[in-house]
């Protein structure tokens, strides 16, 4: 028991150190050694990059370590994911992110997609500069239960109120939850332009996600 | 097009005198300067005014240089009788896409700003650009601030231009990819942010060359570039305080140390960097303007002064109900305090309030 409480804190810890092949050589490990694989999920991987999500929310660390922690995470997912899907483990929900039409900056969005892998939720990336229609094709190609609409500029935040009224236009804006965030951005926007949430920050945003799709799913 | 630089700000010499002396006493770290900027609407139209997609450069350099100036010199004669302390400066914007597109690659110009995508896919890439100097965005962003100083020199107003720090600089070059390279490469990135430091040195000074044969003469209009470096460090907001003395601090001082003084910038996201940055030699200015759901500088007036150590803070407020409340409090630095208002005669209004207090 202690061995196994030993390996997982391990994976934990060398992940907030964004060592991404120590990671990997634990997971392996831990595999070999016959640890559950949620366990590893769980308390091993997720539980590293929440413990980062956390310092980071509290300006304790910063985007670098951030950026390389989540790395380190992939990097585990990468031996564990096979194992995974043959146990047939799934995602505990479906995100869509994109920044919007625009906007090049992907910065914000590409910390808020790490910490939402961090949780446990499978993240399509749009990318940048992306207008209603292409969300919408998004939409009814990857069905999410999440959409994440990301803005940098004071000028490029109407482009998330544009995606909004384009959803409702085709008649989808129901089948997904609607998150906003970026600089400019406040709760105050998220109400008025009709979103369902506004968190400020990444793992805010996780925390929130993970939240809604328990409660929706009922797990 | 421009009257001379007295008949936008009649008191100018007052005005110049009183920074002199601020700037002085900020390397002194002496405290106690506190001024006032109104800012009407039509002092910052001109962003949402020009279109930059109208114009393919360089065919249209000269048309570009005519309506800047024309959109610049209407908002110095509106603003002609608010006695704060702005003074008349003439600079360009084409969005931020020319902050690195002088070193690499092109810039994507949209109608209000512009950009340019990151273009070094291997750190050590850099070594393969085209010399300095020989980019068409290098030799054409001088093509342009040479048909505008045709235009304004002969007015004498002064002329300024801000540069990414080397770090914003680098990250403009390479993306987030940078992060990795604070633990993968660090050594490269090192050389790679010094190759920045010599970048900006080169076209600040080709720059201040340009503007020194038109200005040169003039009595104020080399005022915000003899001596002076004015450089962004809004990277710097996405890292920590040890990682900015490692990758940022020596590099920017590197500048500085070039020019003389340090006129920075970065946001009020990060309010732990205005120690960092004002601990840097011979920074006389930070402006740190107001982020959204971040904190308000105003707000934390004292602890920011004991940060500043006496450099000069550019803030902003909401309303001049702040400035009053916190008056006591922005006498324990050197402060301006930009508040916006609605029309000009609102600002002339603050602008006299303000000498009451």
């Amino acid at each position: 028991m202690g061995g196994i409480l030993m390996i997982l804190t391990d994976i934990s810890l060398m992940l907030q150190k964004g060592r991404a092949n120590e990671v990997k050589k634990l997971v392996q490990e831990a595999l070999d050694e016959g640890i559950d694989h949620n366990k590893i999920l769980n308390d091993g991987l997720l539980g590293g990059m929440n413990v980062i999500g956390r310092k980071f929310k509290a300006n304790e660390i910063f985007v670098p370590e951030v950026l390389i922690a989540a790395r380190a995470m992939n990097s585990g997912m990468e031996i564990l994911k096979p194992v995974l899907t043959n146990k047939g483990v799934k995602p505990i929900g479906k995100a869509m992110i994109c920044t919007v039409k625009g906007d090049l900056h992907d910065i914000g969005k590409n910390l808020v997609k790490m910490m939402f892998e961090g949780k446990g939720i499978e993240v399509i990336d749009l990318g940048v500069d992306i207008d209603g229609d292409q969300v919408i094709e998004g939409i009814k190609e990857h069905n999410p239960d999440i959409l994440c609409l990301s803005a940098l500029l004071t000028t490029t935040m109407f482009s998330q109120k544009e995606i909004i009224e384009a959803l409702i236009e085709v008649d989808i804006r129901k089948e997904v939850a609607i998150m906003i965030g970026g600089a400019p951005v406040t709760k105050e926007y998220a109400v008025q332009i009709g979103a369902d949430s506004y968190r400020p920050d990444a793992a805010s945003a996780a925390e929130w996600a993970a939240d809604y799709l328990k409660e929706k799913y009922n797990v | 097009m421009f009257k001379s630089l007295e008949y936008y700000k009649p008191n100018i010499d007052e005005t110049v005198k009183w920074y002199q002396k601020m700037y002085h006493d900020a390397l002194n770290h002496k405290k106690g300067h506190v001024s006032f900027r109104a800012l009407p609407p039509s002092d910052v139209d001109y962003y949402e005014k020009m279109d930059l997609t109208i114009y393919s450069f360089p065919r249209d350099n000269k048309k570009y240089a005519e309506d800047l100036c024309r959109f610049l010199e209407k908002s110095f004669r509106l603003r002609k009788e608010v006695d704060d302390n702005f003074i008349p400066v003439i600079t360009i914007n084409l969005g931020i896409g020319d902050y690195s597109a002088f070193v690499n690659g092109d810039i994507v110009f949209q109608k209000d700003t512009s950009w340019s995508k990151p273009s070094l896919e291997n750190l050590t890439d850099y070594k393969k650009f085209n010399e300095l100097g020989t980019q068409m965005w290098y030799q054409n962003f001088l093509a342009i601030t040479e048909e505008i100083l045709k235009i304004s020199a002969p007015s004498g107003i002064p002329f300024s231009r801000g540069f990414f720090s080397p770090l914003d600089l680098a990250y403009a070059l390479r993306g987030d990819k940078i992060f990795y390279d604070f633990y993968d490469h660090p050594e490269e990135l090192k050389e790679f942010l010094d190759y920045c430091a010599e970048a900006t040195i080169k076209f600040a000074n080709d720059i201040y060359q340009l503007a020194k044969k038109y200005l040169g003469n003039s009595k104020y209009g080399m005022f915000y570039l003899e001596n002076i470096i004015n450089m962004s460090e809004d990277t710097a907001c996405l890292i920590s305080g040890e990682q900015y003395q490692e990758f940022s601090a020596p590099y920017t001082q590197k500048v500085i140390d070039h020019f003389g003084l340090g006129h920075m910038h970065t946001h009020s996201r990060s309010l732990y960097l205005v120690k960092e940055i004002s601990s840097l030699r011979n920074v006389v200015n930070l402006w740190l303007p107001t982020d959204p759901n971040a904190p308000k500088p105003i707000e934390h007036a004292a602890s920011l002064a004991e940060d500043a150590n006496g450099v000069h803070l550019a803030i902003d407020c909401e309303s001049f109900a702040q400035i009053e409340e916190n008056f006591q409090d922005l006498k324990k630095g050197n402060y301006s305090v930009t508040l916006p208002v609605k029309d000009i005669d609102e600002a002339i209004k603050f602008a006299k309030k303000f000498k009451e207090l």
